[in-house]
């Protein structure tokens, strides 16, 4: 009789175990997944900041009428591609990168320094900053989905559907660079 | 902004860590933001107002080598006090994964993290083990930040993942200020040549300095060395070759106005180091200061220096490309002066100025990831989760 309450016990204890730990990894990973739906949304926003600080730009007046359809044209690409296709959305992403490492040569640099004035230096700033933004914002995503991945490969996470339904998350990779004559 | 930092070492001791965070709070301060830092530190050692001691540490060997530091329960009551009381926007934490109120914080806090990387060693047996141990936490950091190219590598290799790589700063200006002294200004005679680091420590590079000048005092005899730096100077002049010791002058441990004023005067600044640097601070001061450097080709120094533009670099540990080298510059005032103007525009990108305008992206971009994130909406199913986990 002890024999038998002792083995239900023990199961029960272990039960108890699983359970906790299955708990306490479904906890785990829906904190990593708010954090990868905020760095999703964070970098989503600031590859808006950027196409709108390129338009800004190219509409200004203060560069030639070529570069400014170059930028106005990568950059309109940018805000009006579809959320839904990563693929895509990446090959535009890196065009406005390379538009923008087009435009910013270091004549252009210049004379938004010195011919334009406070203004020129004010979009040279906020262009140069929303690169920078882009940056951090697509490697802290990055990052987010290398912790989800490597969780979510966990014998526990897939034999228990730990994730439900959400889709595996992938990498965001594009040409992110800082046009050379925007890098302080 | 509301900014939380916390340092794990103590307060007590000088060290490159304290440092950083003393310079980037006082920025902040400076810029009108909120800034709390926690920190281990003596009752007695008197702290800034914007430190809150976590009480008395504990020397401890960890990862190599002795480090001052603090935990236990009563810590971790104190630092979640801290976080209470704080309401952060943001929390700072450096070297997250080490025994201390850094990591205390890390398991304690929610809301948007941030988290400087310090150390560069990626054959280490502690963090090998600690970094699995520490991962679910280290889950919660939002953003990476390396302060070096080889701090980056350990965190990519023990972590994965990347980091973003935000060197240390130096108040440019402090050290662009410093006024020359008389005494330690070269004549075409007697050129003066700096060494600044601790004499008995052979990484710093002593040694290799000491091996270089018997051929560069052949050919200039009334060089000067002027050697700054604690160290006990009859152990380290016995081993010096004849002649080598009376052209140096020691100077002893200086303080941060002596070392400005020498890095200011010297006519070359040389930095012999021959391993261990994952950054190069002092590089950077001495350019400030506009000395022409001379420096051993480590990667880190030669990434401070732009491969060679900004200071003139020799073969590590090559004593006789060091007298080449010395020689050249010493002789060569123009090419001293391109060389120290170059120095001090590329010291600009390290001011703190550029480098805290960087940190701020970082706290902005992952407290804006946040705040998005919680807009979203939830389910009963992840409220029940993250009821799970405290708040």
């Amino acid at each position: 009789m002890t024999g038998t309450l002792t083995w239900v016990f023990a199961v029960l204890f272990v039960l108890v175990v699983i359970a906790w730990y299955l708990t306490y990894t479904a906890a785990r990973l829906d904190r990593l997944h708010v954090r990868l739906v905020g760095t999703v949304a964070a970098l989503d926003a600031q590859l808006v900041r950027r196409a709108e600080a390129s338009i800004e730009l190219a509409n200004s007046g203060l560069v030639d009428g070529a570069t400014a359809l170059i930028l106005a044209g990568a950059a309109a690409q940018s805000l009006e591609a579809p959320d839904e296709d990563g693929v895509i959305r990446e090959a535009i992403e890196s065009d406005l990168t390379e538009a923008l490492a087009l435009a910013f040569s270091p004549e252009l640099v210049e004379h938004l320094r010195e011919a334009a004035g406070p203004l020129g230096q004010d979009y040279l700033d906020g262009l140069s900053s929303a690169c920078l933004r882009v940056q951090l914002a697509r490697r802290f995503h990055n990052d987010a989905v290398t912790d989800v991945r490597r969780v979510r490969r966990q014998l526990a996470v897939r034999v228990f559907h730990l994730a439900g339904h959400t889709p595996m998350p992938v990498t965001v990779e594009f040409d992110d660079a800082v046009p050379p004559g925007l890098d302080q | 902004m509301r900014i939380g930092i916390v340092c794990p070492y103590s307060f007590d001791v000088p060290g490159g860590v304290q440092f950083h965070v003393r310079d980037l709070a006082e920025y902040f301060v400076g810029d009108g933001h909120h800034v709390s830092v926690l920190a281990p530190a003596d009752s007695e050692t008197l702290l800034p107002d914007y430190v809150v001691s976590a009480g008395r540490a504990t020397p401890v060997r960890y990862n190599g080598s002795v480090a001052r530091l603090n935990f236990g329960p009563v810590t971790a009551s104190k630092v979640s006090r801290w976080l209470d009381h704080g309401e952060f926007d943001v929390l700072h934490l450096h070297e997250p994964v080490t025994p201390s109120v850094s990591f205390l914080a890390l398991t304690a806090a929610n809301g948007p993290i941030v988290a400087t990387f310090h150390t560069s060693m990626i054959r280490s047996r502690t963090l090998q083990t600690a970094y699995p141990i520490a991962r679910p936490s280290l889950e919660k950091i939002a953003g990476r930040i390396a302060v070096s190219e080889d701090a980056r590598r350990t965190v990519t290799t023990h972590l994965g993942g990347d980091a973003v790589v935000i060197p240390n700063g130096v108040y440019v200006d402090r050290f662009a200020r410093a006024p020359k002294r008389p005494e330690w200004v070269g004549t075409p005679e007697r050129p003066t040549v700096a060494f600044l680091g601790r004499m008995s420590e052979p990484r710093k590079g002593l040694p290799v300095l000491a091996a270089a000048l018997p051929e560069v005092l052949r050919q200039l005899p009334g060089l000067r060395v002027l050697v700054a730096g604690p160290g006990d100077v009859e152990h380290v002049t016995a081993g010096m070759p004849p002649g080598v010791a009376a052209a140096c002058e020691f100077l002893g441990p200086v303080s941060d106005e002596d070392k400005a004023a020498l890095l200011a005067s010297a006519d070359v600044y040389v930095a012999p180091n021959t391993g261990g640097e994952s950054f190069g601070i002092i590089l950077i001061e001495a350019m400030s200061a506009g000395s022409c450097v001379l420096a051993s080709d480590l990667a880190a120094f030669s990434r401070v220096l732009d491969g060679g533009r900004a200071g003139q670099l020799f073969r590590n540990t090559d004593r006789d490309d060091l007298a080449r080298t010395l020689l050249d510059l010493v002789r060569d005032p123009v090419r001293r002066a391109v060389l120290a103007e170059a120095g001090r525009q590329r010291a600009r990108q390290f001011d703190w100025s550029v480098v805290a305008a960087r940190i701020r992206a970082v706290y902005e971009t992952v407290i804006e990831g946040q705040s998005l994130a919680l807009a979203q909406p939830t389910t009963r199913w992840s409220r029940f989760l993250r009821g799970g986990l405290g708040r």
